[in-house]
């Protein structure tokens, strides 16, 4: 357990190269994969949550992301031959016209966090692209970002054209700095994040 | 708002005229007396004290095109339209002062330097969307990780001969073949430079003779940390290097400084009216923690605004996000040396920890302004304007630079009941 802890350590505080050689030496030790995981997963669930309570900031966030990145590199082989799945799959993307994508890449980092897979549309992304990538990967959860007020009505359209491909289980969670709940409400999004932290808790729900 | 704004500088006014249709008019003593009316009234207030009446002073950007009929495309290319719209605004709103051209960037003359950072409405995305700051990928920033010490031992050298050549399609880095794109570029953007920023001094006479309005700002200046982490390394780059490499980060801000202080000074108002504005961005939490805020952004941006101030210029602070857990430090500038713009923070908070230092602008919610009705935005004025305004001291605005999703009929709103409710 003791190279557990000291992973989970590694992971929050953003130390790539003892997480790496922590994850290898569990893996070697054969510490079951599902427990490995978990060890990162509440990682990131801990620094999502000194985050949240203003305790901790977007670099270290940031870092302890990257750390659990590449210990995952070595885990994911290992997790696929026991069986262990992703927790969601989930599609991401800033919607049409907006181009500023770091509040989106931070909701994704901590997505892969949480053991979610990923798929990043990128930036200025139009409603049927969003709804094409939906229906190709089977995704229950998609997130969208806006930057300016300017583009909040293109997250509106895509959230109708999302509503109108009538996928089953999918749920949207938008974000971004002028999103509001009220908003989400408004346009029909099945929640809002007000921050990249909230966005796991937010998805938790659905899952 | 990732937006940074170009600087406007009435020193330029005669020395690099580009109109030929611009001659120093006559102006009617009805329309000079009501520019200085206009211009004493922003000018009390920013000085925190008590004009006859609010002052009112939106950052107007891309809802000048939509108010003069144009696409966001067509004022991001062609200045002249940029500059003929936001006078469209200055005659038709009684507003006692305007930007020149909030929608800042021309892209005729980032295009005439192949400048890879600005996504351009009508290409990059529909033609009635604002054109937006593109961040390179952390991997493909513009200056790695490891060239700090070339940054910091020689910062003009590195951007000319490291950055330059990153961020531009056009320009050949030092010791490579030139071309005939790498000549051209710095022709074609040297005369663009000259267009564009010469305009600026004839929109601020225009503005003044045809309408009465005061240009609102003059000089620009970001913080270092701003410019390394929104030029250089981008923002994931300079989390990453905060966590790694503090002391590079601190050395290079170091080395940054005076040279945003000279740009700073030499684009500021010679009659010392109108500020020099500070476009800020990432020091606000969550961006950095308060050590970073600490050790980092704020010590090194500290010392500009009080040479600023000591040269007897006011600085800007638009304070683009929540900087509220920031109030203490800003309180350690001397009185009156900052005009406080408050984009997402609670107003009232921050009048009650600063307002008797400083002047405060802001607090109009854009998301109010394109969604909400008159009503709504009469209501929110009159919150603020009780709330804050009672001693002077505040300039009416929107939270952030007004895009064209603002409905004409709020900022109608905002305009007539600050001039109804808001005399002293």
């Amino acid at each position: 357990m003791a190279t557990l802890e000291s992973l989970q350590e590694a992971v929050e505080t953003g130390n790539r190269d003892d997480a790496v050689q922590l994850t290898q030496q569990a893996i070697d030790d054969e510490l079951p994969a599902r427990d490995i995981l978990d060890a990162m997963v509440s990682a990131m669930d801990d620094i999502g949550g000194r985050f949240q309570r203003g305790e901790a900031f977007v670099p270290e966030m940031l870092l302890a992301a990257r750390a659990m990145k590449e210990a995952m590199a070595l885990l994911e082989p290992i997790l696929v031959a026991a069986g262990i799945t992703p927790e969601a799959k989930a599609i991401i993307g800033t919607v049409q016209g907006d181009l500023h994508d770091i509040g989106k890449n931070l909701v994704a980092m901590m997505w892969k966090g949480a053991n979610f897979e990923v798929i990043d549309l990128g930036t200025n992304v139009t409603p049927d692209k969003f709804v094409d990538a939906v229906k190709e990967n089977d995704a229950t959860l998609v997130g969208l970002s806006a930057l300016l007020t300017t583009t909040m009505p293109a997250m509106q359209s895509t959230v109708e054209a999302l509503r109108a491909a009538n996928v089953d289980q999918m749920r949207v969670i938008v974000g971004g700095a002028p999103v509001t709940q009220e908003y989400a409400d408004q346009i029909g999004a099945d929640a809002y994040a007000p921050d990249a932290a909230s966005a796991v808790e937010v998805a938790r729900r659905f899952i | 708002m990732h937006r940074m704004p170009l600087a406007q500088s009435k020193w330029l006014v005669g020395s690099f005229e580009n109109a030929p249709c611009f001659e120093v008019s006559v102006m009617p003593n009805d329309m000079e007396e009501l520019y200085n009316q206009r211009l004493t009234r922003y000018v009390t207030a920013m000085r925190n004290e008590k004009p006859d009446c609010i002052p009112i002073r939106p950052f107007v950007a891309e809802f000048t095109s939509k108010y003069a009929g144009y696409t966001c495309q067509q004022v991001t290319h062609d200045y002249e339209m940029a500059f003929a719209a936001a006078r469209k605004c200055a005659a038709d709103f009684d507003w006692d002062a305007v930007v020149g051209n909030m929608v800042y960037v021309w892209t005729g003359l980032t295009q005439s330097i192949g400048l890879k950072y600005y996504g351009v409405p009508g290409f990059d995305f529909p033609e009635d969307m604002g054109f937006n700051f593109i961040e390179p990928p952390d991997d493909e920033a513009f200056m790695r990780a490891d060239e700090y010490d070339q940054l910091i031992e020689d910062p003009t050298g590195f951007l000319f001969n490291v950055w330059l050549p990153r961020v531009s399609n056009d320009v050949v880095a030092m010791g490579e073949p030139t071309s005939f794109r790498n000549n051209l570029s710095f022709l074609k953007g040297g005369m663009g430079m000259l267009s564009y920023f010469g305009g600026f001094g004839t929109q601020a006479q225009l503005l003044r003779s045809e309408s009465g309005t005061v240009s609102a700002i003059a000089g620009i200046l970001k913080a270092p940390l701003d410019i390394l982490g929104d030029k250089l390394r981008g923002y994931l780059g300079v989390c990453d290097d905060l966590m790694k490499q503090p002391d590079k980060v601190l050395a290079a801000c170091e080395a940054l400084a005076p040279h945003l202080a000279h740009v700073a000074l030499s684009g500021a108002d010679p009659d010392k009216n109108v500020p020099v504005s500070i476009w800020m961005h990432r020091g606000c939490v969550p961006f950095i923690s308060h050590d970073h805020f600490n050790k980092i952004y704020w010590p090194t941006l500290k010392p500009i605004i009080e040479e600023i101030w000591a040269r007897g210029h006011q600085t800007l602070f638009y304070a683009e996000g929540n900087w509220n857990p920031h109030l203490d430090a800003f309180a350690e500038l001397p009185d009156g040396s900052i005009i406080y713009h408050v984009d997402q923070a609670d107003i009232f908070e921050v009048h009650e920890k600063i307002g008797h230092k400083f002047c405060l602008s802001g607090g109009v919610s854009n998301y109010l302004l394109a969604f909400g009705t008159p009503d709504e935005i009469r209501a929110r004025c009159k919150e603020i304007i009780d709330g804050v305004a009672g001693d002077g001291g505040y300039i009416m605005d929107a939270s952030a630079i007004v895009q064209n999703d603002a409905k004409i009929e709020n900022m109608k709103a905002m305009t007539d009941f600050t001039r109804e409710y808001g005399v002293y």
